[in-house]
């Protein structure tokens, strides 16, 4: 072998070996950094028309950055479960200044804002805020009515704001017709699981991102699941009704005929029956996971 | 070693004479108008305001002279023809290479303590007395000059075997993207396909992570950085900036003078 070729052979090795070095040293500077629990990310400049200032001409382009950002920011957040999202708040606020017409960032800027812990910010106030905004800014754009009356439905609990929010958007050419119903139901009934299901089965609908999809889809399994649990509790009443004690597996409900067999959540898992005689999802069911977020977002 | 440090001084000795120093009167006056304006503009952040202006001006006004200098190292002895008369001595060419970087090191480590102190000072007016958290700003700049110096050394890759201005637009764009370069493991929030996320997150590894040198926000915000993660940190500089070099100094050897 001539001394160009051995070169050649020590470089790639110390590339090799320096790389490898490089990625063990990466390791141990991120877990030093989540260490001191500061947000790195911090945001030098706050002022959205500052920003906007500073970027000449190119403040969409600078707008886009800055919704990459917000994303970035709280899928970084999230991941870590990190419930500190102080910055998504600055970072929404400058990318929707720099660029006013930045739908997506309205739209998906109030889920993560309104949700609630552990998958969103637990702020539906600045929710309303963006969409609001959002609204000045693009009011032709109907969806954000179909948005602001669902963080009012499900995240603020304010049943009048969201049935005057579904109205208002209903009223635009090219709405659809169960914007008006919706409207008409809540300022009826407040909230339902019915109404619930109809509102996250418009999500499901018309998202095309994935996640949000996947998001709806949880939800809905969750309420379907809850709305079939109602429908056992009543079997059950009836029940004891009949036999004048309280059934103490699904299987009674079988033998007495009020049922055609042991019916399964929406994950392929039997539904079974509580303590208290009440219908309940199997511990085995992934739903069980999901439940207790939704039933902390649906008590008021 | 001896070849190293004798084109290493004599690297330093001809920025000090092309004026590279300047600089330090233009941050002088920074700091000395915000040490005076700060409090009249704003209530409560003066150390923060301060701190973050004195470190970002040390860091662009490096990051200015480590790009376009650093390009220049290899590329002016070239033009000048002053690298053949270097070459034709006892000198082998990545000891030429190595000499050029540690001295333009040096130049950027005297331009960014002279900046720390200046920082340092400033800080010292709006906030008196300073407190022992307020030394960390040393470690900030001392992070600093180790992202400088791997600017450095990839200028010089680049210059091995690139014009001038490829060299410089190369090393402007790998610097963006390895400030992003921790964003591309985090892109949780975006959907992508899972082979698409996992050549990120490998990418995100290979490149220059320049994160890793900023504690700009700690610092200002008058918390202390471990000791534990600038020895990482420099570890990182001192092996990334050897496989740079190394290539460098391969690239360099093989290329045709003539």
């Amino acid at each position: 072998m001539n001394r160009r070729a051995l070169g050649g052979l020590a470089l790639c090795i110390v590339v090799v070996l320096g790389l490898a070095g490089v990625w063990k040293l990466q390791q141990k500077i991120d877990s030093e950094k989540r260490a001191m629990h500061l947000d790195w990310d911090d945001l030098a400049l706050r002022s959205g028309n500052l920003v906007k200032g500073l970027s000449l001409e190119y403040a969409p382009l600078m707008g886009a950055i800055y919704w990459t950002r917000a994303v970035q920011y709280f899928g970084e957040k999230h991941q870590l479960h990190d419930r500190n999202v102080e910055l998504l708040w600055p970072l929404l606020d400058i990318a929707t200044t720099l660029d006013p017409h930045l739908l997506v960032a309205y739209r998906f800027g109030a889920i993560f804002l309104g949700d609630a812990p552990p998958r969103g910010a637990g702020q539906p106030d600045l929710a309303v805020r963006l969409l609001e905004r959002g609204l000045k800014e693009n009011p032709e754009y109907w969806r954000f009515y179909q948005d602001l009356g669902n963080v009012y439905y499900f995240d603020k609990k304010e049943y009048a704001k969201a049935s005057d929010a579904f109205r208002k958007g209903s009223s635009y050419p090219g709405a659809p017709i169960w914007m008006k119903v919706m409207a008409a139901k809540i300022a009826e009934e407040g909230e339902s699981l019915e109404t619930s299901y109809f509102l996250w089965k418009q999500v499901f609908d018309t998202a095309t991102d994935p996640q949000i999809k996947k998001n709806a889809d949880t939800h809905l399994k969750l309420l379907s699941a809850q709305l079939a649990m109602r429908e056992i509790d009543q079997l059950a009443a009836d029940y004891e009704t009949r036999t004048g004690r309280h059934a103490s597996h699904l299987g009674q409900l079988v033998q007495a005929g009020l049922l055609q067999g042991i019916p399964l959540d929406p994950e392929g898992y039997p539904y079974v029956l509580g303590k208290d005689g009440k219908a309940e999802l199997s511990g085995e069911s992934p739903l069980m996971e999901q439940q207790q977020v939704l039933q902390k977002k649906l008590q008021p | 070693m001896k070849n190293v440090l004798t084109v290493a001084a004599n690297t330093f000795r001809e920025a000090v004479r092309d004026r590279v120093l300047y600089n330090l009167v233009v941050f002088a006056l920074l700091m000395i108008a915000a040490a005076i304006f700060v409090g009249q503009i704003s209530i409560g952040i003066e150390q923060s305001i301060i701190v973050s202006l004195g470190l970002t001006a040390i860091s662009v006004i490096g990051l200015f002279i480590a790009v376009f200098i650093g390009v220049g190292l290899v590329s002016k002895e070239m033009d000048k023809r002053t690298l053949y008369a270097l070459l034709a001595k006892p000198l082998e060419r990545w000891q030429f290479l190595l000499g050029k970087f540690f001295g333009l090191v040096l130049t950027l480590a005297v331009n960014t303590a002279a900046m720390g102190i200046g920082l340092f000072l400033a800080l010292w007016v709006v906030k008196h007395p300073l407190e022992k958290v307020d030394l960390y700003v040393f470690v900030a700049v001392y992070l600093i000059l180790l992202k400088l110096a791997l600017i450095v050394a990839l200028a010089l890759l680049f210059s091995c075997f690139t014009t001038q201005f490829l060299a410089i637009l190369f090393t402007a764009m790998l610097y963006v993207a390895g400030v992003f370069a921790a964003g591309l493991r985090t892109m949780q929030g975006v959907n992508l396909p899972s082979s698409t996320t996992a050549m990120l997150h490998g990418i995100s590894y290979v490149l220059p992570n320049f994160e890793n040198f900023n504690v700009m926000a700690a610092v200002a915000h008058g918390a202390g950085v471990p000791g534990s993660m600038v020895l990482y940190a420099t570890a990182y500089a001192v092996v990334y900036g050897a496989v740079v070099l190394a290539t460098a100094a391969m690239v360099f050897s093989r290329r045709d003078l003539k």
